[in-house]
């Protein structure tokens, strides 16, 4: 009981470095959620392309740019690639598309010649992407027939012509969830923020060597004290959880919440606070000073945040950084949230990868448990 | 009088050092045994393997008739500690630090309050309950750092060094406290290297060095094994070489130090010490200004069985 209130009075005491990034996750939430554009914007704009073609211009790969020509505003004088990703930055350019060399040739003859795209964030991306996913997987089934390759223009020009209001459709449903998928990646900053700071300061407050001294010799089992110290880190992650999901509902209205996308992108939070809390406790071990507990927590809430795509959408990332962040389970918890964002059906080929990248960071739980175990175990060998 | 503590040929290595040299000593109920060294001499490591924070190599402890283990909670409910360094919560104010620890041993809150006010009390920090321990000066968070310690009443309290590093006015307090808490009928086991305080407060003393035992008992059976009656300090302007060799020929006179118009004369035992010198000073007309007189200290004594001054 003695140890519960401790804890709770000990969280009161930093309530303000819990307060300061669930404002931000707020604030963020908000202007998120109003900055996302209407369907009705989105049907009157087309995507802005640059194309790089690297193929003679001639049958498929004419067809295939007159295509795109067709559903997108072609833009020229992107050479410069710093000034490629600054226009895709601001979204003046949707997506940029690398279209191989022999690509007609390769695509008559069957194969599957590899269309190099890098895109903006937002939905009308989503549109570009559909739209060239759309007419390579139509030419890829036909290239299948072995038919010439004025034929196989033919065939794909016409499939093309019935298919794609469908595809705007689908994209539709994915705008949707990009405020839903905005918000829980910035949830990666004040997640790490709020459990990283009020975890290690408790934990490092019990372990000050000191104080871990005089409880020793209390009239107390110290390892009933850890079962309630762990109780009530538990209570407190849960509580910190729930209130992060029911701001989602204002911020992001029910539509969205209350939906099986809704859930998942909970479900990974959940696995994602769980993750925050067992990084809480590793660190907490070195029973670190106040101030070096707000230091760590800014590195690592706010670097992981930078690297892992929270406040900059991952295409954006240099490639170095994208392989870096692989080793961090924000990437995961983050692009686990991109994912849940394209779903337009719930079946196995668009869950697994989404429930692997949330075992991946359950995985990363069981690393820093097993972590902090060790280095606790060695440190009170070495004392 | 009933033994609350008995250690039994306590060994506690460190690598090769060994810390507690095959260590016997037994503490009686309702005294303070003052444990006397220099630093590194094994006082804190005695007191944290009687108190189970650290595994010893040999030995047997018992406290209140019972084998002292880590999980003997019903001896530990009876033990407060206060430990060298401050040992108290940043976060919590100084009366939420002390319910906390009290609370470690009482659960009954309305006992508990009447305990913390008690403590409270007792170290003099009424007025500053709802300060936090970083608003305190060095003296008061000494006495904060007590008053977690004995907050819950215990019978047998052990103190490490509590008045390191603070002011005259706060160490008076505690050791106003200390006498208090032994009126109380508490035992307490004080380690420093203080000897001044082992003086005032303690009614046995050990003295420890190498993590042995080499000497014990009251503090007058100490200082009688001390080999020197007293030392005598003179102001004197100015002296002769010849009139500083004849202090040398008065009878008991151990040694002579002049240095600065200070004159120190070491007697050993003997009687009529400073009527002989006085004498001298009057028949060679010596001209002096005060004279002091002091009997030898445990210093003196640790200085005589060891070579070294107890803060070295």
């Amino acid at each position: 009981m003695i140890v519960s209130k401790a804890f709770w009075k000990i969280v009161l005491k930093n309530i303000g470095s819990i307060i300061l990034p669930t404002v931000i996750l707020l604030m963020f939430g908000t202007i998120s959620v109003t900055s996302v554009d209407s369907t009705a914007q989105y049907e009157a704009r087309k995507p802005a392309l640059v194309i790089f073609n690297h193929d003679e211009n001639v049958g498929l790969t004419k067809n295939f740019i007159e295509y795109l020509e067709e559903n997108a505003t072609i833009k020229t004088g992107y050479e410069d690639d710093d000034r490629l990703k600054d226009a895709l930055f601001y979204e003046e350019v949707t997506a940029v598309i690398e279209i191989p060399e022999n690509f007609h040739q390769d695509m008559a003859l069957g194969h599957d010649p590899e269309v190099k795209m890098r895109s903006s964030a937002g939905y009308v991306a989503e549109l570009a992407k559909v739209a060239v996913r759309r007419y390579l997987s139509v030419a890829k089934g036909y290239s299948a027939l072995h038919l010439s390759e004025q034929e196989l223009v033919a065939k794909v020009d016409k499939a093309i012509a019935n298919g794609v209001k469908t595809e705007m459709k689908a994209a539709v449903d994915t705008s949707k969830y990009a405020k839903a998928s905005r918000y829980y990646s910035f949830a990666n900053y004040t997640i790490l923020s709020c459990f990283i700071t009020i975890i290690c300061l408790i934990m490092s407050a019990f372990n000050r060597e000191q104080v871990r001294k005089r409880n020793l010799v209390g009239a107390i089992d110290i390892k009933k004290m850890n079962r309630i110290l762990l109780r009530n880190c538990c209570i407190y992650v849960l509580a910190a959880w729930v209130f992060y999901v029911v701001i989602s509902v204002f911020v992001l209205g029910v539509e969205v919440v209350f939906t099986a996308q809704g859930a998942l992108y909970a479900v990974n939070s959940l696995v994602f606070a769980a993750c925050a809390t067992t990084i809480a406790y590793l660190i907490s071990i070195f029973a670190l000073s106040a101030g070096a507990v707000n230091g760590l927590q800014n590195v690592l809430a706010l670097g992981t945040s930078f690297l892992c795509g929270a406040f900059v959408p991952a295409e954006y990332l240099p490639d170095s950084v994208l392989a870096f962040a692989h080793v961090l389970p924000s990437y995961y918890y983050i692009d686990a949230n991109d994912k849940i964002m394209k779903i337009q059906q719930f079946d196995a080929a668009t869950m697994v990868p989404i429930l692997l990248e949330i075992a991946v960071v359950a995985g990363f739980c069981v690393l820093f448990v097993a972590l902090a175990n060790i280095i606790s175990k060695k440190r009170q060998r070495i004392a | 009088m009933k033994n609350v503590i008995e250690v039994k040929h306590l060994t506690k290595s460190y690598k090769t050092n060994k810390a507690v040299d095959d260590l016997s000593l037994t503490v009686k109920e309702g005294e303070i045994l003052g444990l006397l060294g220099p630093n590194g001499s094994g006082k804190t490591t005695t007191m944290n393997c009687i108190l189970s924070l650290l595994k010893f190599d040999n030995g047997e402890i018992n406290i209140f008739g019972k084998e002292m283990k880590p999980d003997a909670y019903d001896i530990k409910s009876k033990i407060g500690v206060v430990f060298q360094d401050v040992a108290v919560f940043d976060e919590l104010t100084v009366y939420g630090n002390i319910d906390y620890f009290c609370g470690l041993y009482i659960e009954d809150k309305n006992t508990r309050a009447q305990y913390v006010e008690d403590a409270l009390k007792l170290v003099g920090l009424e007025d500053n309950k709802s300060q936090y321990p970083k608003q305190l000066s060095g003296g008061l968070l000494r006495r904060l750092n007590i008053a977690c310690g004995i907050a819950h009443k215990p019978k047998l309290i052990f103190l490490d060094e509590p008045t390191v590093a603070v002011d005259p006015q706060s160490r008076n307090n505690i050791l106003e406290g200390i006498k208090k808490l032994r009126d109380d009928g508490a035992t307490i086991i004080y380690t420093t290297h203080y000897m001044e305080e082992v003086e005032i407060l303690c009614d046995r003393v050990i003295i420890l060095d190498h993590g042995k035992i080499i000497a014990s008992g009251t503090n007058d059976e100490l200082k009688a094994l001390a080999k020197i009656e007293e030392k005598v300090t003179i102001e004197v302007p100015e002296l002769a070489p010849k009139q500083l060799s004849g202090f040398e020929k008065i009878k008991n006179v151990s040694e002579v130090v002049y240095d600065n118009g200070v004159l120190k004369i070491v007697y050993r035992k003997g009687k009529n010490n400073l009527i002989d010198m006085m004498e001298y000073l009057k028949a060679n007309k010596i001209q002096y200004n005060k004279i002091f007189s002091e009997r030898p200290t445990l210093n003196d004594v640790f200085l005589e069985l060891t070579g070294k001054e107890l803060r070295d």
